[in-house]
């Protein structure tokens, strides 16, 4: 009787079992986003406590959120490590896709960010490498979708019968590609002129309140040199602004706001590719810019352009109001 | 467990993946697997990036660890791994490690603090009493003053930086001149050719009102900023005078905090760790100062100032030696723990 330790972190369930001939010997999952760390060894040791008496060790590699899935990895490389045993790695979407018998299929799980990995198969094998995409993508396939959404998770007989399979891999599976969207219809971007201040000064306030720019502010920001700083119209009023100075051999982007009636059209995100196309121009090394915490939702459209956050600060806007800071390469 | 107990230590903190070994206060082996030359292309360690190379890099940095200790990890007594402050992804890489080791080979895991590991170095192949003591701990990641009453028991943040950390401030302010990265031993080589008497900085916290409320902590932005406002008015000034006057200014306010600790607690010794201790400034003023006060300064070797895993080894053998209970199965790291606990429960 040969027993594999079976380690399986890439979804928000943490799932660790025993399986001994094609039978579970043990098994066991939390349920928990945030605590694959914690709750691993916690499993596993309840794991040894049914039977210590361990031969090979199973691993899923994802896809699946970062932090978590190499939680599992670097737990299962270690235990195998010390214990001399063979680990193998499996996809975690083909542990999942191993329970169904529809002849074509997508298995997706979240990835964070609003997005989903998924995979597709057909007749019982995977068509290509798994990709990340927003779920709404997938609805054209017009198949049945299974995933985390439907309860399905790994399942870990699967993932010691893939083990024994060929489809082995090595490697953590990590994959995201930046998300692209058409450009805003009816909306027109400008140069800032003096003239603009007012209706901008209205949008800041209303945007961000006592944390506003006031209008004298405004007035010699924009004003000061090696700037660059637009404008979004529709009907010829002012919606959004946006804007970034050269400090150094680093771009800032110092305001990107939209009024709250024209957001999610997109006009951040032209203005922002703007803002980024200016800076390119500036002979510096990288751009920057920071990012209120509790304003998270912003971060998708800054990573999708390559900012990637680089730090925390403290209380950067006030008592108790954190700023993330994002960094994006131009050489 | 004898008081030599053979321990190996986790580091992943930041962005090197480090496994030390020692048997009771016997350093054995330190392995480093930095992603700074990674993190250059950037300017600064990005977590995604450090978290990625400390699983590339794990499991033959162990090997090697085990290789230059000449030991077998069946040999090993205990476990010890950095449990927090950090960067949390990076952190988990290493707690998660730790424990697979330590449940494949039914050994015992110490979660310890990096803060009070840096000050554990200090216990490394030599036998003096190491607390109570004062240690000014400064490095890109963090610039505190502590109390150490008991290493493994009882350490206390007396002060740290509002701001940026002290290491922060010198790649920053490398950025604004050119320098590359990280900036500490860049600006030190740099000043090494400038008068640090040319310019006069900013020492912030040092006047009588603002000592009331910060009297041992530390604010960077200030001296980081007049660098920046005064290479933007005067772009000609000369590089290796501002580096020098800025180095001096960060020293300077250092070592004003940490003596006036030392005198107010009564404590006569000092430890400087961290990679900012590696600063050839700060050594030299730092020696004058203490000789003056009657204050007995250790600086451990700088290989041992820059994260490392053999200070994690180190704590984690002065808590065996100590008799402490290991810490339960299923560590949480934690990205902003103080110090309020050296080893975890
Ligand atoms: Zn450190």
């Amino acid at each position: 009787m040969s027993t594999t330790l079976v380690i399986d972190s890439s979804t928000n369930k943490t799932i660790v079992a025993l399986v001994s001939d094609g039978k579970l010997l043990f098994s066991a999952s939390h349920d928990d986003p945030l605590a694959h760390g914690e709750v691993l060894p916690k499993l596993v040791a309840k794991a040894l406590s049914v039977s210590n008496e361990i031969e090979s060790v199973v691993v899923g590699m994802g896809p699946g959120p970062f932090t978590g899935l190499r939680a599992g990895i670097a737990f299962a490389q270690s235990f195998a490590f010390a214990r001399d045993l063979n680990l193998v790695g499996v996809c975690g979407l083909d542990a999942i896709a191993a329970g169904k018998s529809d002849p074509e299929f997508l298995i997706s799980v979240d990835a964070r960010r609003k997005e989903v990995f998924y995979a597709r198969y057909k007749d019982g094998a995977r068509i290509g490498e798994p990709g990340v995409a927003q779920p709404i993508t997938l609805a054209p396939f017009n198949l049945p979708i299974y995933g985390d959404q439907t309860n399905d998770f790994p399942d870990p007989l699967a993932m010691a019968a893939l083990a024994k399979t060929k489809s082995h891999t090595e490697k953590p599976i990590y994959i995201r590609r930046p998300d692209a969207q058409p450009l805003p219809a009816g909306v027109k971007f400008r140069a800032l002129t003096q003239l603009d201040l007012v209706e901008i000064f209205a949008i800041e306030k209303a945007a961000y309140g006592k944390e506003a720019w006031s209008m004298a502010q405004l007035k010699e920001e924009i004003a000061g040199k090696e700037r660059f700083y637009l404008i979004a119209e529709v009907d010829q009023k002012v919606v959004g602004y946006g804007g970034a100075v050269k400090l150094a051999d680093i771009c800032d982007v110092l305001t990107l706001t939209v009024d709250e009636s024209h957001r999610r059209k997109g006009i951040g995100r032209e203005l922002l590719r703007r803002v980024l196309d200016w800076t390119r121009n500036q002979d510096c090394d990288a751009v920057m810019l920071e990012v209120r915490v509790g304003n998270e939702e912003a971060m998708p459209l800054y990573s999708s352009f390559g900012f990637i956050e680089i730090s925390r600060r403290a209380n950067y806007y006030g008592p108790g109001k954190t700023a993330i800071v994002m960094r994006k390469e131009l050489r | 467990m004898s008081s030599d107990a053979l321990v190996l230590g986790i580091e992943t903190s930041c962005d090197e993946t480090a496994v030390g070994i020692v048997s009771g206060r016997k350093l054995l082996a330190n392995v480093i697997s930095s992603s700074v030359e990674e993190h250059a292309r950037f300017g600064g360690v990005i977590p995604e990036i450090a978290s990625r190379a400390h699983l590339e890099a794990m499991q033959s940095v162990i090997k090697q660890a085990l290789k230059d200790a000449n030991v077998s990890l069946k040999d090993i007594d205990a476990l010890a791994v950095t449990a927090g402050p950090g960067l949390i992804g990076a952190l988990i890489v290493g707690t998660s490690a730790a424990e697979g080791l330590a449940l494949g080979l039914g050994k015992p895991l110490y979660g310890v603090n990096h803060l009070s590991a840096h000050i554990a170095v200090d216990s490394l192949d030599s036998d003096h009493k190491l607390d109570p003591c004062i240690a000014l701990l400064v490095s890109g990641g963090h610039s505190s003053i502590l109390q150490v009453n008991d290493l493994t028991s009882d350490v206390k943040t007396l002060g740290s930086t509002v701001d940026d950390a002290a290491g922060e401030a010198f790649d920053k302010v490398a950025r604004i001149l050119g320098l590359p990265f990280p900036g500490g031993p860049w600006i030190d080589k740099e000043s090494a050719n400038g008068n640090p008497t040319a310019l006069t900085f900013p020492r912030s916290f040092t006047l009588p009102k603002d000592l009331e409320k910060h009297q041992y902590d530390f604010s960077f932005s200030g001296v980081k900023t007049a660098v920046a406002r005064l290479m933007e008015n005067t772009p000609s000034q000369n590089r290796a005078d501002v580096a020098a006057s800025f180095q001096e200014a960060v020293v300077d306010v250092l070592l004003i905090k940490s003596l006036a600790a030392a005198k107010n607690s009564g404590i006569e010794h000092l430890i400087i760790a961290g990679g900012v201790a590696a600063n050839s400034r700060l050594r030299q003023l730092a020696q004058e100062r203490c000789d003056l006060a009657k204050i007995n300064l250790r600086i451990p070797p700088t290989k041992l100032c820059t994260d490392n895993g053999a200070m994690v080894a180190a704590l984690g053998s002065l808590a065996v030696a100590a008799g402490l209970p290991p810490s339960a199965t299923g560590l949480s790291a934690e990205s902003s723990s103080g110090i309020s606990r050296p080893i975890w429960a």
